[in-house]
This record gives structure tokens, sequence and C-alpha cells, in this order.
């Protein structure tokens, strides 16, 4: 069936375990913490003292016809309104700067890690989830701190400290009172036992409804081009009546459990008039304490309700930061060594590679037993046919995966050795099809040395043959290039990168060539780009047409994981092998020139 | 918020509430039903609170207490069912309407037309079918507690007079105070919120364009200037949600000031009033007992009332667009398309898209059925667009497109589109297996035949290859595959639905070289007694097409052979040159 596979895994770790690690990431807000936790501590204490000014006022004032204290107490109330107000005040707010600077630096730490990791989980990982880490899960820890956390904290001294002023009124009222108290605990468990697996169901079906409405929406073309409408609807109702089932049965938990909250609370009430009544009568306490508890109990009650609606919340926030962590805690597969070889300048980006393999996952090797010298300033051209290995091949160059077996050294420095900030400052893998960031051209080009002044940016304009074309635009270098460059040609974009590189002024260059095919013109600005950028450098490229590899000083032709030929071009046209016959194929299929 | 309720589109948003409401006639009657019997226990609970305590506690009579006690347990039975059927039917009200809606919205939107698609972006769309559905739902899902608040008020304002006019007034003043601070709360957080949406949105940009250019952050060693991004969005959400709680600090701990202002008043007018002896203790002890009770419900309303707008809004942008019609329909009395050798003919096609230049311009073209044609020229040269007008993915501005002699606008959709199959450029594949995905346009079709497409695709050996064969998942969430691969498996699946017509729009143009050799032997095998329409930049699959059309600007400018055309036409050389299929320096190889 279309769409079974959405969704991914919920499962939440022991909730303690998960919160104690949360809460250990916030060690340096504990100070503000314990601020807010005070403010909510003073405005609980506020509404509890409320029911015993009244009884008070009731006891001695109404009962014993003292409108002096009648009058006093409602000023006690007033004052006691007024600390009320301006503690809670505090207490959200406060709370609520605690939890937001929480979640902040959450997402920094998160993203930071994220970025650390090596490229292979970027090859494994999709885009969307990823995304969905840093907003979707966030929010939902958002969600829980604004709405959820101060009712917990709040809540949780509600019903402590109404215990200890009901204790304090009348110790045997209160505890016939509090002898529902393991009814209400039990009810509560069964409920969470439920609830947690109703809720379970929801996060995953809600996954699957998003992920077919996605899918039902930018696949829309070719369902209608397949006159596939109603089935794709049909198939939609069933994901989404999932999704309703699921909610309906968290439905009926809810619609079990706070009734019988809320008839316990009835039974409190009767509890309180029967055994309270009979003491008042029996002269053992007075009417005002009467009154105090029957204003206790709605205070008793709210919090304990509060505390299941925010449990819904909770479940979501903790399946969240099982997430998180679970970013957090994938290491990285090209760890950076402690203590780094430095490199001897000049660096001139000599490269080795010695009895290289490498496969993604252990058991299929990409790469077998590669040996490869690249000499200083040489520039070699990397061909074969897709998936032969060539790509792979640049990556390790620039070490965005290790290799299996065997090592790959710049200046005769195993890259292993090196610090990530030399590393990327003397070795750069240039996508040809250069991936713009949002932002204005100048970010773009200053990508790899953000401080670099605006002469120099423009006086590699002008050597990479861009300089009148970035003038000629309506902002020059503070033009936006929208998103991922979609304002600017294909040709464009790539001079662009191009540009970006020689800002980054490598020793070693391993360039992606483009796929795609431009007009003759830009062909031949790109082809002196190319050069200025080759220009005292090493270089390796991965090539895709015939004219490159003509020009490369050598041809390294990778097929099945290993080099098959290695020469000039031609010496292998001469040779009449494997890459004479792949030269053969590109002319056919017109992408020579 | 009043202003905001009278917007002709928040009143159509109201109306489709409506609508859904009397849809729901019976989930909607037995969730207000249980809501009033609970509203009327609770009002009536603080009275027998009352009763308690005038006829049993002051009035010293110790045989009334139990059984009074008795209907205060009775009463919170009641009171327990009729909360439980008002959370129950509540939601199942709210979560009904809200699939019944999300169907009708993905039913609709399955069919509404390429045009349409091309205009709005799927994140509107998915944010209409999620986030405004959710607003909707939640208005559902509170209407039965907020009518029988509504009701309560009343009752309570109308007990509490009759209990004490003076008192009864003095509390009842706190309704219209809460509602006015609500309403108030509810404008100034709303633009607040709006604003924290949009950094949040700014913040999911930054890591979805750093998670797709990894390589690039990576390469040049850039990753503390993208965490330095990353910061920088996460203070703005910072600073603009504390103004948000900010508001909230302000104004929630202002809805639980109000009822405890009252309750001081209680106790110093009625306190003063005991003593005087014109209240009894009873009364005196009802009133505060409901004043708490108003508390929670009042809080509730005033949400309701602040949440209404916007949830109406979402409900006009539901309703919006449930009612955009589909630009492409059957024409009433369409009939099948009978049988034929696929025989295409234009005449005078004329097509601009909305507020557009004209893409094609008076074209006149006729392909003999069987026969195949390349269309060639440079991109806007309206190639794509001629292709997607006979299976009316679009509908020409002028002009008709007849299929074997009859004109399309009068065939069945249904019955036009499973003649006319497309291999598009950007190759989609739906989660699901590779077998699936092939015969998603024949989902009856057997094993075999899936197999024979796939063969003729030269899709079969790699599929073979894979752990999972044809069971391997695919799709935004299965293995990734590479361009090539993909585009293989939406050959197969054109193939499998044995069109009169295929298009194949670059279909190959991410096939590596070696595998378009050999997918070339099997396209002509398919393109056998079909008529084929090849939109490509490669010149060894333009010269499969018997025949080149070159369009420019929208008009048909020659029309051959290949050789031919590239032999007298020099526009035909430019055009190949300028997408870098042929070189303009030198002969064919």
């Amino acid at each position: 069936m279309m769409y079974a596979r959405f969704g991914g895994d919920n499962k939440v770790e022991r909730p303690i375990r998960l919160l104690r690690r949360a809460g250990g990431y916030g060690k340096d807000l504990i100070g503000p913490a314990a601020g807010a936790m005070a403010a909510t501590v003073a405005s609980t204490v506020a509404r509890l003292a409320s029911p015993l000014v009244i009884r008070l006022g009731i006891d001695k004032g109404v009962i014993d016809r003292d409108l002096r204290i009648i009058t006093n107490a409602t000023l006690i109330l007033i004052a006691v309104l007024v600390v009320q107000y301006v503690s809670q005040r505090v207490s959200v707010y406060s709370v609520a700067w605690v939890a937001e600077r929480y979640l902040r630096s959450m997402r920094v730490r998160v993203f930071r890690h994220l970025i650390s990791l090596d490229m292979g989980f970027f090859g494994r990982s999709k885009t969307g989830v990823l995304v969905a880490r840093m907003t979707s899960d966030i929010e939902s820890l958002t969600e829980f701190a604004n709405q959820g956390a101060v009712s917990v904290v709040s809540s949780v001294l509600m019903v402590t400290g109404v215990t200890g002023a009901m204790l304090l009124v009348d110790v045997t009222l209160a505890f016939s009172v509090l002898a529902l108290m393991p009814l209400l605990i039990v009810m509560s468990l069964v409920f969470r036992r439920y609830a947690d697996r109703a809720y379970q169901a929801i996060r995953e079906q809600i996954g699957q409804v998003l992920g077919a409405l996605q899918e039902g929406i930018s696949g829309v073309r070719v369902v209608q081009a397949y006159t596939q409408e109603g089935r794709q609807a049909i198939e939609f109702g069933r994901v989404n009546q999932r999704y309703f089932e699921a909610n309906l049965s968290a439905a009926k938990a809810i619609a079990s459990y706070f009734p019988a909250v809320d008839l316990l609370a009835s039974l409190g009430i009767a509890l309180i008039l029967f055994v309270g009544g009979s003491r008042v009568l029996d002269g053992d306490m007075s009417f005002g304490s009467l009154v105090a508890f029957l204003l206790y109990l709605g205070y008793f009650f709210e919090p304990i309700v509060q505390l299941s609606n925010v449990y819904n919340l909770l479940q979501a926030a903790l399946a969240a930061l099982s997430k998180l962590f679970g970013i957090l805690d994938t290491r990285t597969a090209v760890p950076e060594v402690d203590r780094p070889t430095v490199l001897a300048e000049p660096v001139c980006g000599e490269v080795n590679f010695r009895g290289v393999s490498f496969g993604y996952d252990p058991e299929t090797s990409v790469l077998e037993d590669i040996d490869l010298a690249i000499g200083c300033g040489e520039r070699v051209a990397v061909v074969g046919e897709t998936g032969g290995g060539k790509s792979t091949l640049a990556k390790l160059a620039v070490r965005f995966h290790d290799p299996t077996r065997g090592s790959v050294s710049i200046d005769g420095v195993d890259l292993r050795e090196l610090s990530f900030a030399a590393l990327r400052r003397h070795v750069a893998l240039v996508p040809q099809e250069g991936y713009l960031f949002g932002g204005t051209l100048r970010d773009n080009l200053a990508f790899a040395r953000p401080d670099i002044s605006d002469e120099e940016i423009w006086s590699v304009c002008a050597t990479m043959g861009i300089g009148d074309w970035v003038r000629g635009l309506p902002e020059r270098l503070d033009t936006e290039v929208r998103e991922r460059g979609s304002r600017l040609s294909s040709g464009e974009r790539q001079l662009v990168a191009l540009a970006r590189a020689l800002i980054a002024d490598p020793a070693l260059i391993v360039l992606d060539e483009a796929t795609s095919n431009l007009d003759p013109e830009t062909e031949a600005r790109i082809e002196a780009a190319l050069s200025v950028l080759f220009e005292g450098r090493t270089a390796m490229v991965i090539a895709h047409r015939l004219q490159t590899a003509r020009r490369a000083d050598r041809v390294v032709l990778v097929d099945g994981g290993r080099i098959v030929e290695e020469g000039t071009h031609d010496d292998l046209i001469a040779r009449d092998g494997a890459y004479a016959r792949l030269s053969e194929v590109w002319k056919g299929t017109g992408i020579a020139s | 918020m009043t202003t905001t309720l009278r917007d002709p589109a928040v009143r159509s948003g109201l109306r489709l509430l409506g609508r859904t409401l009397l849809q729901y006639r019976r989930e909607s009657m037995f969730s207000v039903a249980s809501a009033l019997l609970w509203m009327t226990v609770v009002v009536l609970t603080p009275y027998l609170t009352k009763l308690v305590i005038d006829r049993a506690i002051d009035g010293e009579k110790r045989e009334m207490l139990l059984p009074l006690v008795g209907l205060v347990v009775a009463a919170g039975v009641l009171k327990a069912v009729g909360i439980g059927g008002r959370r129950f039917f509540a939601f199942s009200l709210s979560y009904r309407a809200e699939t019944d809606l999300r169907n009708r919205i993905f039913e609709h939107l399955q069919r509404l037309a390429f045009s349409f698609h091309d205009r709005v972006p799927t994140g509107e769309l998915l944010a209409r079918s999620s986030s405004d559905l959710s607003q909707v739902r939640l208005i559902f899902a509170m209407l039965p507690i907020s009518t029988a608040n509504l009701v309560m008020f009343v009752v309570v304002v109308i007990v509490l007079v009759a209990l004490d006019p003076v008192l009864g007034l003095l509390s009842a003043l706190t309704v219209p105070a809460l509602l006015f601070l609500a309403n108030r709360y509810a404008r100034r957080v709303l633009k607040v919120s709006w604003d924290v949406q949009q950094r949040l949105a700014d913040l999911s940009n930054v890591v979805e364009e750093v998670v797709a250019g990894v390589r690039v952050v990576k390469s040049y060693g850039q990753e503390d200037q993208e965490v330095g991004r990353l910061s920088r969005a996460a203070n703005r959400i910072f600073t603009r949600t504390m103004d948000m709680l900010r508001l909230r600090s302000i104004y929630v701990p202002l809805f639980e000031l109000i009822p405890a202002v009252a309750t001081v008043l209680v106790v110093l007018v009625g306190g003063r009033r005991v003593v005087e002896g014109s209240m009894t203790l009873g009364d005196f002890v009802a009133f505060t007992q409901y004043l708490v009770a108003l508390q929670f419900p009042l809080r509730i309303t005033g949400w309701f009332f602040a949440e209404l707008p916007r949830a109406a809004a979402s409900a006009a942008r539901v309703t919006d667009l449930l009612r955009t019609a589909p630009d492409i329909r059957d024409l009433d009395g369409a009939t099948s398309l009978p049988d034929g050798p696929g025989d295409v003919r234009l005449t005078d096609v004329s097509f601009s898209y909305p507020d557009g230049p004209p893409v094609l311009d008076g074209v006149d073209l006729h392909i003999p059925g069987g026969s195949s044609v390349a269309l060639v020229g440079s991109t806007g040269s309206g190639k794509t667009t001629l292709a997607y007008l006979l299976p009316r993915f679009y509908d020409p501005s002028n002009g008709s497109v007849r299929i074997d002699g009859i004109d399309i606008t009068g065939v069945l959709i249904d019955d036009l589109r499973s003649e006319v199959a497309v291999v598009f450029e950007e190759t989609f594949l739906f989660s699901a297996t590779i077998g699936e995905n092939i015969a998603f346009g024949n989902p009856d079709a057997t094993e075999e035949q899936v197999r024979l497409a796939a063969r003729l695709a030269q899709a079969h050996e790699f599929i073979a290859d894979l752990e999972d064969g044809y069971e391997t998942v695919v799709g935004e969430r299965g293995y990734s595959m590479s361009g090539g691969q993909r585009q293989r498996i939406a050959l197969a699946r054109a193939i499998l639905r044995d069109p009169r017509i295929l298009i194949l729009d670059d279909a190959t143009s991410s096939v590596d070289a070696i595998t378009e050799g050999e997918i070339r032997a099997a396209l002509e095998q398919v393109m056998e007694g079909r008529t084929t329409i090849i939109i490509a930049h490669r010149t060894s699959t333009l010269t499969l097409a018997d025949r080149v059309i070159l369009l420019d600007d929208g008009k048909v400018v020659a029309s051959g052979p290949h050789e031919e055309l590239l032999a007298s036409v020099p526009r035909y050389r430019e055009v190949l040159a300028e997408s870098g299929v042929f070189p303009a320096d030198e002969g064919a190889p």
C-alpha cells in the first residue's frame, strides 16, 4: 500500500534520564532559574494565603459580628492580592525567560554539533529530517516550556501547599479529604499508561499524514498525468482515518479521566460538608475553617487537572528531547586529531593516495587499493563512469571521509594528522556548479574569508573576468542572489563559485566539474577562469567532458573502484583501451566539443 | 475583534464553520447538551452548599446533613457525566470535522490543474491542510464548553442578583471586564506571535540552506560562520518571543486577579450584610463559591473569543481553496476517445500564462499517427508547453488540439490521459516500492508486466541488483537512486501505460552516456507504432525522431529531419549550440 512507510521512530527513553540530561545543559541558568522558582513560590503562597484571610474574616468578623475585623481582613486581602499579582507576573516572565534562554542555547548547541558531523552523516540523513530537528522538535520544547513548565512548577507547589494549609486549618478534616489522594493517584497512573500509548500513536500518525500530504502535493502532476486522483484520495483518506482513530482513542481516555477527577472533587466537597459540618456542629471546628476548606478544595483539584492537561505536551517534549540527544550523541566519523601536525610553508598541495580502500558501508567497497600520486602544481583529470568511484576519490582527498585502509596525505602529512583549520585552509573541494547561499554576492564570494576587503574582492573579480558583470549588476557586490542564486544564470553561478575558490586560495583544488551544458561563449569564459584558478596550484579535476581531460597533464580512469588506466590523453587514446572507448561515447552523445 | 469578524473573508470562514456544525448535528447536539448538563450542575452545586450550610449547619439540624450531602454527591455524578460527554463529543466533533475537511482539501488539490500548482507553493498548501485546519479544529473543540459558559454567565448573574442585587451586580461586572481584557490581549499578542512565526521560518531557512550546502561549508571550513548565522536567527526569535511572553505575563495574572477582587468585594460587602443580618451565612458562602466556579470558565471563554477571529480567518483560507474551481474539467457531454493511430493536429494554437507574454503564438502542427517528432528550441521557446497541451495539462488560450480528428476538449480527461503518457523532466517517485512506482498508472498490472516494462526501460538490471529488488522502497524517505535510475523508472511507468501518444520531456537528461546508448535501442522499440514527442538536448536522442520541429518565440520556424535542418537552417545550429548539444564549430563526429 502506498504511504505505508512514512514516519519515524517515536520511542521515548526513560523520562528521568532525559530530563536529568536536559537539565545538565542548563547549568549556567541555575541562578535565574532559582529566581524564577522563588517568584513562583511567592505567588503560590499568596494564593494559598487568601482562604486563610477569608477564614479570619468569617470567624472573627462575620460570626463574631466585628466590622473592624471585616475591614482589616479586606485590607489584608487586597495586600495579598497585590503580592499575588506582582509575583505571578514576575514568575510567568522569569520562567519564560529561563526557558527561552535555554532553548536558544539548545538550538545553537545542536546546530553546532550537527554541522561538525561528517559528510557520511549528511549523505545518510534527509534534509527535511534535519530541518525538523532544528525547528519542530525545538518548538515542541518551546511549547512545553511556555505552557507546561509554569503549570508543572506551580501545580506541584500548589498541591503541596494546599495539603499543608489544610493540615494547618484542621487535621481531622484534612485527613478525610486526603483519603481521596490514593484513588486520584491510581486513576492518574492508569490514565498515564493509556494516554502514553494514545499520544505515541498520534505522533506517529501525524507524521504519516504530513508525509502523505507533502507527497500528494509535490507529486500531483504525475498523479494527474496517470489519472490516479481518485486512488490517491482514497489512500490519503485511509492515512487520515488512522490519524482520526488515534485521536479518538486519546479522546476516550481523556473523556474518562477528567470526569472521574471531577467526581472525586465533588466527593471532596461532600466530605468537607459532612465531616466538616459535623465538626462545626460539634464545636470542634470553626465555620470559617469550613469555608476555607471549600476554597482550598478548588485549588487542590485544579492543578491536578492542569498537570494532566500538560501531560501531552510533556510527552511531545520528551520525544523531541530524545531525538535531539540522538543528534548530539552521533559521533563524527572523521574526528579531529588532538595534537595536529603543522604543514611546512609554503604548502604546495602534493597528494598521495597509498593503498586506499573505502566503502560507505563495510560490505561494499567503492574504492579498492588505490595508489595515486599527484605532484606539486600538477593537473590531473579523473574520469570514469558514474558509480565507478571518481567522486569518492575526490571526497577522500578533502577528508570528507577517511579511508577504511591505506592513507591519503598532502605534502607528505596524513590528512588525519592535520587540524581541520589547516586542512580547509590548504585543500578545497570546489563543486563547479557552485551552491550559492542566500545573501549578497559579497557574502558568497568572501565565504571562505569573511574579513577580506572589497578591494581584494574586486581584484579577484577582475582576474576571473567577472568584474564588468558585477559592476553591471544593480547593487554590485551588494546584490542579493536570492534563494540558491536563482537570480543568476547557471554560467554566472559557476563563475561566482570559481571566484569564491580563488579567494579561498588553497594549495590543492579538487574540482568537481559541472555536468550541465552551457553556451560556447560562457563556456569559454569559464575555461579562462579555470586557467586562472589552476595557476600555481595542484589540481585534481573530476572530469565529465573530453575537453577537460584533454587539457590535463595526466588522465586517470577509474572504474569499479580501481584505477584502470593512467597517462596523458594522447597516450591513452593511442592505447585504444577503456579511455579511448569512453571518449568515443562522449563524442557520440554530443557532450564533447 | 468585532471589526475582524465583520471582514467578508472571515464571514465566509464563519459560514464554513456553521455548515460543518450542521453536518455533524449529532455530535454538536450531544456535546452542547452535555456541556449544558455540566453547567447546570456547576451552577447548582454552590446552591446545594448553601442549603447544607443554612439548613443543616447554621440551622443546627444534624439530621438534614446526610441527605443534603447525598444530594451534593448525586450532583457530582451528574456533573461527571456532563463533563465526560462534553469532552468526548467535542473531541469527536472537532477531529471528525478536521479529518473530513482535510480529505476534501486533498481530494480537491488532486484535481486542481497544473496552472494552480504552478502558482501556489507546496508549503502554502501544506499550511492550509495542517495549521489552518488545527485552528479550525480548536474552535470546534471549544465550542460546546463556550456555549455552555455563555449560558452559565447569564444564569449565574441572575442567581447572584436574586441572592443579593448589589453584590450580584458587583460580581457580574467581572464578566465584561474579563472579556474586555481577553480581547485586548488577543489583539496585541496576535501581531507579535505572527512575527515569532516569521522568525521561526527564517531560522528554518538558514538550517535548510546550510544542510543543502554543507559540502561548500565544509570545503571552506566555515562551520563557525554558519553557527554565527544560526545563533543570530535564534536571537531574533528569542527577543520577539520575550515580547510575546511579556504581554502574557501582564494579562494572564490579571485574569486571576479580577475574580479575586470580586471575592474581596464579597467579603467586604457581604460580611457587613451578614453582620447587619440582611444576608444569610449560606448566601455569603454561596457567593464566594460562585466566584470560584466562574474563574475557569471565564478564562476559557475569553480565550475562545480571542481565538475566534484567527480560526475564522483560517476557515476562510480553507473555503477559498475549496472554492477554487479546477481550470481543466470534463465538459458536459464529454465522450471517450475512439480508437485511432494517435494522429495529432494543432490548429492556430496560442497559449500564454496569466499575465505573461504569449508562449505559443499561432502554432499549426500535424504529427501523423505512429510517427515521432523532436521539439527543439531554446529555453522558453514553448516546447514543454506545447507538449503539455496534448494531455490537457493546460488548455490553449486560442485554437484547437485534435487527436485522431477529435477536439480533445470534448474528450473525458481520464480517457485522454490514459492514451497520452508523459515522462517528466523531474522524476517524481512516491514513497512506495519500485514495483508500485512502475505500476503507478496501472495498479492492477501483473508482476510480469511490470518486469517487462522495466526491461524495456533498461531498468530491470539495476533493480534486480538491489537487495530487495522490486520491493525496494524509494521516494523521499526511502532508498535514494541516481538521477538516471529514477528517470528509467519513470520511463517504465509510462511504458506500462501502453499509450497511443508518448511524450518524453527531457526524460533521459540524467542518464549517463553509456546507459543512454542502451536506452536508445529500447526507445526505438517502444516508439514503434506510437506517436512520440521528444524534447531533448542530445544529438543522439534527437536523431531518434523522424522529424525535428524547431520552435522559436512560440512559433514553428522549421521542420524536417535532423540532418536536413542541420544543413539548411542556421537557427537550428544556433539553438543546438546554445544548449550545448552540438559543437558550433565542427561537423558531426
